[in-house]
C-alpha cells in the first residue's frame, strides 16, 4: 500500500481530517446554483417564500447535510453496496411495473404508507455504482472490447427498458446516457462507440414509430415544427422562447418577468425555470447558471481523475455525467433545441426527488475526493470490504 | 517508480485511459455549455426585440370599447333615437368554480333569472371563457343596487353599465327610423368582408346593427369607431391591470337629422288610432318628407335586446300588419286620386276642359256597364273632379289612350322608385301600358287566360285608378307635391343633416314639363273638391284656421275586389272593405305642403282619410312661421277666389325653400 508522505498512518481515517479534505469551493458552487434556484422560486411564486422557495431551500439544506455525511463515508461501503443497491432498484422497478401507482398517465410511483417515491430516481445512482464496480473488477482490456461488455450493456438495457415502459422517456434516456458515459470513460473501444452512435441514430426512426407513445411522438413533431400549432403543443416552446428572448441582456428584473409572472410560461417553477431565469435576470443570469454548472462538472471530473481507485474514478465521473446530462438536455429543451422530455434543471427547478438524486451523487463525488488515496480490493464480498 | 508501474500496470493503464476520456468528456460538456450560451445570445440579444414585442403582445390586450351610436334627430333637433344607460349583471366564467352554484346564488337576488337558466348556460358554452356572459340585462335601479351590493360576495359575478339604443317615441317612427338588433350570421358575413370591418367591434357582445330604415341605411354613419382599453392580462385572459395612458377613446357615431317633424308625426299617429294605413306629408319645393307614418305601428325598443318569438309572432300574424312599412312597401289602387293624371292626359290630347259629359250613373262600354258612384248630370272636367264623377273619365279616357295616361302618371311620380330616397323597401307599384300588358302576358303564366291586347274597357278602369293601377302612399304624396309645385319634379328626402353638414335637396330637380294652364285646371278642380259646396272632400278638409288658409284635395275610394263577388262596398269583414284615400296640398293659394293618406279598408276617402290628412296639414300650417303669420294676420288679405277657382297658385317653384324652420319653432 502506497501512503502519502504527508500523513501519518490512520490519520486519514479520522473524521476531522476527512472533513478538512472536503472540497469546500465545490460546495460553495453548489450553494450558488441552489441560491439562484431559490431566488427564482421566490420570484415566480409571486415574490413569496411560499409555495416553492422555502421548501426548496429546506430540501437543499437537508440534502446538503446528507451529501456532506456521505462524503466522509468510506469508499469500501459504496463498493460493498453497489450491486445490492442496483438489485434493489431493479426489483423496485419491476414492482412499479406490477403494482405502481399511476399519476398523470405514467406508472412511476411506488407507495409505502405515507412515503411515495420513484424507483427510477434511485436507479440513476445505482447504475453508476454497479457499472463502476463491474469495471473496477475487470481488466482494462476487457473494458475496451470483449464478451464481458455484454454484462454492462444488459445492466443498462434492463432498467432503462423498464423505465421507458412506464413510460418515462426522459429518465430512461438519462439512465442510458449515464451508463453509456461510464462505459466510454472506462475505455470502450472507439469503433464500438462509433458503432453504437450510428446504431442509436438509426434506431431513432424505429423508436419513433414503434416504441414511443402518441404524446411522445407529438412532442417530437412539435419540436421539429413548433410554429405549426402555437396555441397547442408548440405553446410551451414558443412561450419559453418569448420569455428568454424578451429578457434581453440584463433581464426584466426579479419579479417583473411578464411571461413567468402572468403564467404565459408553462411549468415556470419546474422544467422551464431556466426560461424564467433568463427572462428576469437576462442573458447574464442564464449564462451564470451555465457557467457555474460548467465549473461544477469540470471540478467533479478533476476530483474523479484524482482517485487512486478505478471504482472511485468511474463512480464520481458517472455521477457527474448524470448531472451534466440534466443540465445540457434541460438547457437545450428550454431553448428550443431539443424536444420537451420532462427533464428539469437540477437544483434550480423545484422538486425534491431530483435534488435528492443529484445531491447523493455530489456526496459520492466529494467522498471520492476525500478518499482519493484509498485503494480498493477487487473482490466485492462483505468480507473483502472490511478485511 | 519503474517497479511500481509494473506492479500496478493494470491500474495505471485504466487510469491513463480514464484521464484521457474524462478530459474528452469535460471538453464535450464545455462545448455543449458554450453552445447553449451561444443560443442564449442568439435568442436574447439578436432576436431580443422580436421576442420583446411578442411578450408585450402576450401581456397587453386591447379590450374593445364600443362607440356610442349617433343619435337620430327630428328636423328641430329633438332626439328620436338615442342611447340610454342599461344596468346589467354578467358572469365571468373563468372566475367561477361551479357555474350552477353561482347561478343559484344570483337567482336568490334576482328571481327572474331562474327562467333564463337555459339561455345563460347556452351562452356560457358558446362564449370564450375569457369573455363575460350576460346573466340579465336592463335591470331596474333597485335590482341593480341589490346585485351590486351582493356581487362582491359571489366571485365571478359583476354588475356594470352598458349603453342601449332607445327609441323615445315608440311606434311613431318605427318604420322610418327602423331599429337596431344583435347581428345575425348573415349580416356578420357581409360586415366581415368589408374593407374597413372592425372584427373586434362586430363580435363585441353589446354591438348592435341597424336592421331597418334609417338605422340600416345610415348604419356606417351612426356606428362610430370603437376605442380600446389597454389592459394587462395573464395567460388565462384574466385582467390583472390597466394602462390608462395606452387606451384609445371610442369615436361616437355621427348624428343624423331627419326632415321629419316629431309633433306632426305624433299627431298623425294619434289621428290613425287603430286604423291601418299610411300618411306621407312633404314640402313641395324641397321634397323634404315632414311626416311619414305607417299604422298600426310597433315598439322598436322590443327589438334592441332581442324580441321574444311569441311577441314577434303576435306582431307578424296581426292582419293589419304592423311590421310592414306601408308608406313605401305597400301599394294600393289609388282610386279617384288618380283622376288628376287622367285629366292631364285628356288635356294633353287637346280636349276642351269645358266639354261636358252627361252622367246617368255610369257608362256602357262594350258588353259591360261601368258604374259611377252617383248620378251627376252634365259635368265638365272641373266638376268631374269636384264630384269625383267617374262617367266623365270613362267617356274621355279612350280619347287620350292608356299610354298617355301612364305617361302623365309617370311624370308625376307614380309607379316610380325614388333612388335618392334614404330608406329601402320601396315598391314600384304599377302604371299599366299597352306594352306592359303584352310583356306581362308573355312572361307570366298567371296572365295566360287573358288577352295580350289592351282593350279600351281596361282603360276605363285605369282612368279612375282601378284595375291594374297600383301605387304606394309615398308616390301619391310626391304626385300631389308635383301637381302643387307645377314646375319641378320634386323627389322625396328624409335626411336633412349628417352631423353638422346640411344637405340641400332643392337644386337637383328636373323640370316637370307639364303646361301650367293644364295644371291650373286640375288644381282648380282640387280646390273645388275641398272648398265648394258639393265637393266630395269639403266637409273634412276645413282646417279651421281662418279664411286665409285653405287646402285643395282629392278624395279616393279604391275597390278591394269586384262588388259582384264580395257583395257591397260596406262588406261586413274588415279585409273586404274599400280603401279610403285622400291627397291634398296647401295652402291652396300658395302651396307649400302636400299630403297623401291611405286608410286601408277605410271605406271612403272623404270620410275616413280626409280627416287624418286635415289634422296633419293643420299642424304643419300652425308650425310654419310664415303661414302662422297669415293665420293670425288681418282678414283683408283674403283670398282671390277667382284665382283659386282657376287653380292658379302663387310662386310655384320660385318660393324660397323655407318652412318649419328649426331656428324658430313656433308654439314650443
Amino acid at each position: 500500500m502506497v501512503q502519502s508522505a504527508l500523513s501519518r498512518p490512520g490519520q486519514r481515517e479520522r473524521y476531522d481530517s476527512k472533513i478538512g479534505q472536503i472540497d469546500w469551493v465545490f460546495v460553495a458552487l453548489l450553494l450558488m446554483v441552489a441560491g439562484i434556484g431559490a431566488l427564482i422560486q421566490y420570484s415566480v411564486g409571486g415574490m413569496s417564500w411560499e409555495p416553492w422557495a422555502y421548501t426548496q431551500l429546506r430540501n437543499f439544506a437537508l440534502f446538503l447535510t446528507m451529501a456532506l455525511i456521505l462524503a466522509v463515508v468510506d469508499l469500501r461501503f459504496w463498493l460493498w453496496m453497489a450491486y445490492p443497491a442496483y438489485a434493489v432498484s431493479l426489483i423496485l422497478l419491476v414492482l412499479v411495473e406490477l403494482f405502481g401507482d399511476t399519476r398523470m398517465g405514467a406508472q412511476r410511483w411506488l407507495e409505502f404508507g405515507p412515503v411515495s417515491f420513484q424507483p427510477s430516481e434511485f436507479m440513476k445512482l445505482a447504475i453508476v455504482l454497479a457499472l463502476a464496480q463491474f469495471y473496477h473488477e475487470r481488466k482494462p482490456e476487457d473494458a475496451n472490447w470483449s464478451w464481458w461488455l455484454l454484462v454492462p450493456a444488459l445492466m443498462i438495457a434492463v432498467p432503462s427498458g423498464l423505465v421507458m415502459h412506464q413510460p418515462d422517456l426522459g429518465t430512461a434516456m438519462l439512465i442510458m446516457l449515464t451508463g453509456g458515459a461510464v462505459m466510454v470513460l472506462a475505455g470502450l473501444n472507439w469503433k464500438a462507440i462509433a458503432a453504437a452512435a450510428v446504431g442509436a441514430a438509426a434506431s431513432i426512426p424505429l423508436a419513433f414509430f414503434f416504441i414511443l407513445h402518441e404524446y411522445q411522438r407529438k412532442r417530437i413533431l412539435t419540436f421539429l415544427n413548433p410554429e405549426g400549432d402555437p396555441s397547442g403543443d408548440g405553446y410551451h416552446i414558443l412561450q419559453s422562447k418569448i420569455a428568454m428572448g424578451s429578457g434581453g441582456l440584463l433581464g426584466k428584473g426579479l419579479g417583473l418577468g411578464s411571461q413567468s409572472q402572468l403564467n404565459f410560461l408553462p411549468e415556470k417553477h419546474t422544467d422551464f425555470i431556466m426560461a424564467a431565469v433568463c427572462e428576469e435576470l437576462g442573458m447574464v443570469g442564464g449564462a451564470m447558471v451555465l457557467l457555474l454548472n460548467g465549473l461544477i462538472i469540470i471540478m467533479a471530473l478533476r476530483m474523479a481523475a484524482l482517485s487512486h481507485s478505478h471504482f472511485g474514478r468511474l463512480a464520481a465521473s458517472g455521477a457527474i455525467a448524470t448531472y451534466a446530462c440534466y443540465v445540457l438536455i434541460n438547457g437545450a429543451m428550454v431553448m428550443g433545441l431539443f424536444p420537451v422530455v420532462g427533464i428539469p434543471m437540477p437544483m434550480v427547478s423545484y422538486g425534491g426527488s431530483v435534488m435528492l438524486t443529484v445531491m447523493a451523487g455530489f456526496g459520492l463525488i466529494l467522498g471520492v475526493k476525500v478518499h482519493r488515496y484509498q485503494e480498493l480490493p477487487k473482490q466485492s464480498s462483505l468480507l473483502a470490504a472490511f478485511e | 517508480m519503474a517497479e511500481m508501474s509494473i506492479v500496478f500496470n493494470d491500474i495505471n493503464k485504466s487510469q491513463g485511459v480514464f484521464t484521457r476520456r474524462a478530459f474528452l468528456m469535460g471538453g464535450f460538456v464545455a462545448f455543449g455549455l458554450v453552445a447553449l450560451t451561444g443560443r442564449l445570445a442568439h435568442l436574447q440579444i439578436l432576436q431580443g426585440s422580436k421576442y420583446s414585442k411578442m411578450s408585450v403582445g402576450n401581456q397587453f390586450n386591447f379590450r374593445v370599447i364600443p362607440p356610442p351610436r349617433g343619435d337620430i334627430l327630428d328636423r328641430n333637433g329633438k332626439v328620436i333615437a338615442g342611447n340610454r344607460p342599461s344596468f346589467r349583471v354578467m358572469i365571468e366564467t373563468n372566475e367561477v368554480k361551479d357555474i350552477d352554484t353561482t347561478l343559484d346564488q344570483v337567482s336568490y337576488i334576482l328571481p327572474q333569472t331562474i327562467t333564463m337558466r337555459r339561455r345563460i348556460l347556452r351562452d356560457i358554452n358558446q362564449n370564450k371563457r375569457s369573455v363575460p356572459t350576460l346573466i340579465a340585462g336592463d335591470l331596474s335601479w333597485e335590482d341593480f343596487s341589490k346585485v351590486s351590493l351582493y356581487a362582491a360576495d359571489i366571485p365571478g359575478v359583476v354588475a356594470d353599465m352598458d349603453q342601449l339604443r332607445a327609441y323615445y317615441h315608440g311606434g311613431a317612427f318605427s318604420h322610418v327610423v327602423g331599429y337596431v338588433s344583435k347581428i345575425n350570421a348573415a349580416d356578420m358575413k357581409v360586415q366581415e368582408t368589408r374593407a374597413d370591418a372592425d372584427l373586434n367591434l362586430l363580435h363585441h357582445p353589446s354591438f348592435r346593427i341597424g336592421k331597418q330604415g334609417i338605422e340600416k341605411s345610415f348604419d356606417n354613419v351612426l356606428r362610430g369607431t370603437a376605442g380600446g382599453r389597454k389592459i394587462e392580462v395573464d395567460a388565462g385572459g384574466k385582467v390583472v391591470g390597466e394602462d390608462g395612458d395606452g387606451s384609445i377613446p371610442p369615436e361616437p357615431g355621427t348624428d343624423v337629422t331627419l326632415t321629419l317633424d316629431l309633433d306632426i308625426q305624433n299627431r298623425a299617429l294619434e289621428a290613425f288610432g287603430t286604423d291601418s294605413g299610411s300618411a306621407v306629408m312633404m314640402n313641395i319645393h324641397s321634397g323634404e318628407v315632414i311626416c311619414m307614418l305607417s299604422a298600426p305601428s310597433f315598439d322598436p325598443n322590443l327589438f334592441v335586446s332581442g324580441i321574444s318569438s311569441k311577441a314577434y309572432r303576435v306582431l307578424a300574424d296581426y292582419e293589419r300588419k304592423p311590421l310592414l312599412d306601408k308608406s313605401v312597401g305597400s301599394t294600393f289602387a289609388p282610386g279617384s286620386t288618380f283622376k288628376m293624371a287622367t285629366a292631364l292626359a285628356i288635356l294633353d290630347a287637346g280636349i276642351d276642359p269645358e266639354e261636358q259629359v252627361f252622367c246617368r250613373g255610369g257608362l256602357q262600354s262594350g258588353n259591360r256597364f261601368f258604374r259611377c258612384h252617383g248620378v251627376h248630370g252634365a259635368v265638365n272636367m272641373r266638376n268631374a273632379h269636384k264630384f269625383s264623377c267617374d262617367t266623365y273619365f270613362y267617356a274621355m279616357c279612350n280619347r287620350a289612350g292608356v299610354d298617355r295616361i301612364a305617361k302623365f302618371a309617370g311624370k308625376l311620380g307614380l309607379g316610380h322608385v325614388f333612388d335618392s330616397f334614404e330608406i329601402g323597401g320601396q315598391k314600384k307599384g304599377l302604371i299599366p301600358t299597352e306594352q306592359w300588358k303584352r310583356e306581362w302576358f308573355n312572361g307570366s303564366t298567371r296572365a295566360r287566360h287573358l288577352d295580350p291586347k289592351w282593350h279600351p274597357g281596361e282603360t276605363l278602369s285605369v282612368a279612375i285608378g282601378q284595375g291594374y293601377v297600383n301605387v304606394s302612399p309615398l308616390q301619391l304624396a310626391v304626385f300631389t307635391a308635383r301637381i302643387a309645385n307645377g314646375m319641378k319634379a320634386v323627389e322625396p328626402h328624409l335626411v336633412r343633416k349628417i352631423g353638422d353638414q346640411v344637405i340641400d335637396h332643392t337644386k337637383e330637380y328636373a323640370d316637370l314639363g307639364i303646361p301650367k294652364a293644364h295644371l291650373d285646371i286640375v288644381r282648380g278642380g282640387m280646390w273645388a273638391v275641398s272648398n265648394e259646396p258639393g265637393g266630395t272632400g269639403r266637409t273634412n278638409s276645413q282646417l279651421d284656421l281662418g279664411p286665409n288658409i285653405q287646402i285643395s284635395g282629392k278624395t279616393g275610394t279604391a275597390q278591394v275586389r269586384g262588388y259582384d263577388k264580395a257583395g257591397t262596398r260596406k262588406a261586413a269583414e274588415w279585409k273586404y272593405k274599400d280603401h279610403g284615400l285622400f291627397v291634398c296640398f296647401g295652402p291652396s293659394d300658395a302651396p307649400k305642403y302636400a299630403c297623401a293618406v291611405v286608410v286601408q279598408h277605410g271605406v271612403a276617402g272623404g270620410r275616413f282619410a280626409a280627416p287624418k290628412a286635415r289634422e296633419i296639414m293643420r299642424l304643419a300650417m300652425i308650425k310654419d312661421p310664415e303661414i302662422q303669420k297669415r293665420i293670425t294676420g288681418p282678414v283683408n288679405t283674403a283670398l282671390d277666389k277667382a284665382a283659386l277657382e282657376r287653380g292658379e297658385v302663387a310662386g310655384a317653384s320660385d318660393m324660397p325653400n323655407e318652412g318649419l324652420r328649426a331656428e324658430a319653432p313656433p308654439g314650443d
